[in-house]
């Protein structure tokens, strides 16, 4: 029995070293691999972290993509779901990875533009911990109204001269930001009633418990064609070509563009060939008839931008969203 | 009869192979786990929940179903052979039980159980076939005042009919309405209870706290739980019953459906009350009641008819209201969730495939128990000898593995450990979990749609009393929260002509305080 310690002890140690050794081996072979020569990039699966649950809109743009650039890098591209603090938790957690360009994460518009205006500022992301490879699609929001209420179009709000109740998506999301600041420029006066996700607003929507809803256009888009709810606005700069009818806020004569984009993002300082090759291989993605019927089929629109017009883009958003927060005195996130 | 045209098609869905191989495998781990008295269903489904990630949320669904009702037909074997019940569902059973198979009777205890359970279990199928598109039908109408009633009214009688010590289940209860207060305020953003992690900015995922409390709290606690050596089981022969046996029996087999459904659909209620209050009602019913207790087959076929009943209704309120009626359901909750279904009024009509094809799986669930339960004894009997030693560290370490694969997170695993540990001492304090779990996930629902109620009615709190349902649960509140006063007031006023009545309550209330309630 005494000798059962030390023997177990030399054990152990000898293991741990031969670990050790195994892993300097590892550390080196990956290590040269980044810092070196990047034609040999990818050297292995390239992870795309997505910040949200299985099933949702963006882990299937996520998935959509994967698929596609599976094919076209010539690397298995796993999808990981890390849902957490609107996707803060993954993009975080993807930042702060070697940057090598063999993890990636899904990035969100809303959590760049909007979320900072609601949260504290150590749960914000900021996007220059990141460097973006290219952009995505543009998915719409759409204002919609219950059939009780009566409303067939924005005017007939502006008209009702009463408190209307209206659904977000949740604190801190394009849907609350949207209908806050609509609803402040045409003076019309509104509780806002957060709801968890898109769903459950559309659900009290259709049972009248508010009257009136901003939802994901893929979401709300069943209940619109079965004539439930009606389309009031869209929050697109322009008309959205699945909803030609529906006149877009800033025809109707209000400055509010809202939308959610998304975007494929690495940690900051990955090498230029590198984020040249995974540009190259969304590229391919893009022109496959299988991605471009994902896109047509789940109502987005493509807005495939290289990473710099994305963060010009994103960054004029946050800057005009605190603008326009400021300006109307809202408060995404002590409202009421 | 358009209403019946998805009800057949879910059975389409159940008779795809694969969704009959996860039944198959559902309740023959369902009565495995209901032979071993150290692992209760709940524990099970903690455990095996990230195991169904990869597969079909149907079949998901009934693979764990399966695992619940195979449950309780796995309980009554322990209890009748060797007088050691697998379920708490199943205690009663062991008073008659055992005293039958000690005349020789074990085959016909056995006997009676089986088809009494199926009895049971389809019985209430039929009446959650009908049941819940019907309670469907009102989806629309369910907002949130209404989701607030119901949530009060579920935590309510979650902590006042559960079995053990009523101020333990309020504590227990209001622990877990305050572990639902975690996380980012979904109405300002404000951060409460975080303490700067941003992996508590969601909240406490609800697996977790399940997984922790329930998995590796239980295992913990059966460690140090000395179980009595297995003995040799009676022999079991003539499992079939006689006509005259089953003609005896009937009426107990008859009673137990009905009452088993409706104790089933009750939040707070469930298989082990349903078991209980049936044989109270047999005992009470019968012209000779000294016989309970000596072996009298309607005390055995009457509870197991009722818990599998209770067990099979206890889905009612889940998948209609999306609120679960017991811990178990609460998990069925969290397996949905997983899956990105939201159990709720929406689901019959969103899901039909999901909603029918779960139902129609407990009809073939029911037969192959049967089918299973009575040949296969000896074997299932034959597990007890695996000893803790080596179930437990296999189990604990099953439930870690699958804490870090549902959302790839450490955290997750550590919040299972911690819960675990406070799992393991609420059981050793006799705090009984099922109140906590259950108002986590009722706390989030009722801060959520209360404050929800109240920015639609403008801050009126008597908006609640201008709707036909949410009057209606408020009113069923006030008189569940009033009715010990008045139970109380009443039996004063009786006296003593209700001592001697109220006898047959009191012993079976100390049965129900001895047993140590294992969800």
């Amino acid at each position: 029995m005494k000798h059962f310690p030390t023997r177990r002890a030399i054990l152990g140690t000898a293991s741990a070293v031969t670990l050790l050794a195994l892993t300097a081996c590892g550390g080196n072979v990956g290590g040269g691999a980044a810092a070196g020569n990047s034609s040999k990039y990818p050297s292995g699966p390239v992870t795309l972290t997505v910040g949200q649950a299985a099933g949702g809109s963006t882990d299937l743009i996520a998935r959509a993509l994967a698929e596609g650039a599976t094919k076209t890098l010539g690397s298995p591209m796993p999808v990981v779901n890390k849902p957490g603090a609107n996707g803060a938790l993954a993009t975080k957690e993807v930042a702060g990875k070697t940057a090598d360009g063999q993890e990636l994460v899904l990035l969100t518009a809303s959590l760049i533009t909007i979320t900072p205006l609601a949260v504290s500022a150590d749960e914000a992301v900021n996007i220059d911990d990141l460097d973006i490879i290219a952009g995505l699609s543009q998915d719409d929001y759409v204002l919609v109204a219950s059939q009780q209420s009566g409303f067939k179009s924005f005017e007939d709000v502006t008209n009702a001269g009463r408190n209307v109740t209206f659904g977000t998506t949740g604190v801190g999301t394009g849907s609350q930001l949207a209908q806050t600041v609509l609803f402040k420029q045409a003076s019309v006066k509104g509780t806002d009633v957060p709801f968890d996700s898109g769903k459950p607003a559309l659900t009290a929507v259709l049972g009248n418990q508010v009257e009136l809803a901003t939802i994901q256009l893929g979401e709300a888009m069943p209940q619109i064609e079965a004539g439930k709810v009606s389309p009031l606005l869209v929050f697109s700069e322009e008309r959205n070509s699945f909803l030609p009818d529906v006149p877009s806020a800033k025809e109707a004569g209000y400055d509010v563009p809202v939308a959610q984009y998304r975007a494929v993002a690495a940690p900051k300082g990955t090498p230029q060939e590198v984020k040249d090759k995974l540009l190259a291989s969304f590229q391919d993605t893009f022109k496959t008839d299988a991605y471009k019927e994902f896109n047509k089929k789940n109502l987005l629109t493509p807005k495939e931008l290289s990473g710099e017009e994305v963060v010009t883009e994103w960054k004029g958003y946050a800057e005009k969203y605190k603008e326009l927060v400021e300006k109307y005195d809202i408060s995404l996130g002590g409202n009421k | 009869m358009d209403f019946l045209n998805p009800v057949i098609n879910g059975f389409s869905v159940v008779l795809e192979p694969m969704n009959l191989l996860y039944c198959l495998v559902g309740v023959v781990i369902g009565m495995l786990i209901g032979v071993l008295p150290g692992l209760g269903p709940a524990a099970t489904i903690a455990i095996l929940l990230p195991l169904t990630y990869g597969v079909e949320p149907v079949t998901a669904i009934i693979m764990l179903a399966g695992i619940f009702y195979g449950a309780q037909y796995g309980g009554t074997i322990t209890s009748v052979l060797l007088r050691l019940p697998g379920e708490a569902s199943s205690v009663v059973t062991v008073f008659d039980g055992y005293q039958m198979a000690r005349q020789g009777k074990a085959g016909t205890a056995l006997g009676l159980a089986a088809i009494g359970s199926f009895i049971g279990g389809t019985a209430a199928i039929i009446g959650l076939t009908f049941l819940a598109p019907l309670v469907a039908g009102f989806a629309l109408d369910f907002g949130p005042p209404e989701y607030s009633a119901l949530a009060m009214l579920g935590i309510l009688l979650v902590a006042t009919i559960s079995g053990g010590s009523k101020a333990k289940a309020l504590i227990a209860a209001s622990v877990g309405l305050l572990l639902a207060t975690v996380g980012r305020d979904i109405f300002t953003g404000e951060s409460r209870f975080t303490f700067g992690s941003i992996q508590l900015a969601d909240g406490i995922d609800f697996v977790p706290i399940a997984m922790g409390i329930f998995g590796l709290g239980e295992i913990l606690y059966n460690l140090e739980e000395r179980h009595r050596a297995a003995k040799a089981p009676s022999k079991v022969s003539n499992v079939w019953p006689s006509k005259a046996e089953l003609k005896h029996a009937s009426g107990a087999i008859g009673r137990g459906s009905v009452l088993g459904f409706f104790l089933g659909i009750l939040p707070g209620g469930g298989a082990t009350i349903a078991s209980m209050a049936s044989y109270a009602m047999e005992k009470k019913r019968a012209k000779q009641p000294e016989r309970f207790g000596k072996g009298a087959p309607e005390g055995v076929a009457g509870p197991e008819t009722a818990n599998n009943a209770a067990a099979t209704s206890s889905f009612i309120p889940l998948l209609t209201l999306g609120i679960p009626a017991n811990a178990t359901m609460a998990l069925m909750f969290g397996a949905l969730l997983i899956q990105g279904v939201t159990p709720g009024p929406q689901l019959v009509e969103q899901e039909p495939e999901l909603f029918w094809g779960v139902v129609n799986s407990m009809y073939i669930g029911n037969i192959l128990l049967l089918i299973m339960s009575l040949p296969l004894v000896g074997i299932f009997v034959r597990i007890l000898r695996v000893r803790a030693a080596i179930l437990a560290p296999i189990t604990a370490l099953i439930t870690l593995l699958g804490a870090y694969t549902i959302n790839n997170s450490m955290f997750d695993v550590t919040l299972v450990v911690v819960f675990g540990v406070v799992g393991y001492l609420m059981k050793k304090f006799g705090f009984e979990p099922g109140p906590l779990v259950l108002a986590f996930v009722l706390g989030e629902l009722l801060e959520s749609s209360l404050r929800r109620s109240l920015l639609v009615f403008d801050g009126d709190p008597t908006g609640f009393f201008t709707r036909p349902i949410s009057a209606t649960l408020l009113a069923v509140f006030v008189l569940v929260a009033l009715m010990p006063g008045i139970r109380s007031a009443m039996a004063k006023r009786k006296g003593t002509t209700a001592a001697s009545a109220s006898a047959g309550d009191g012993t079976n209330n100390d049965g129900a305080n001895n047993i140590k309630e294992k969800v």
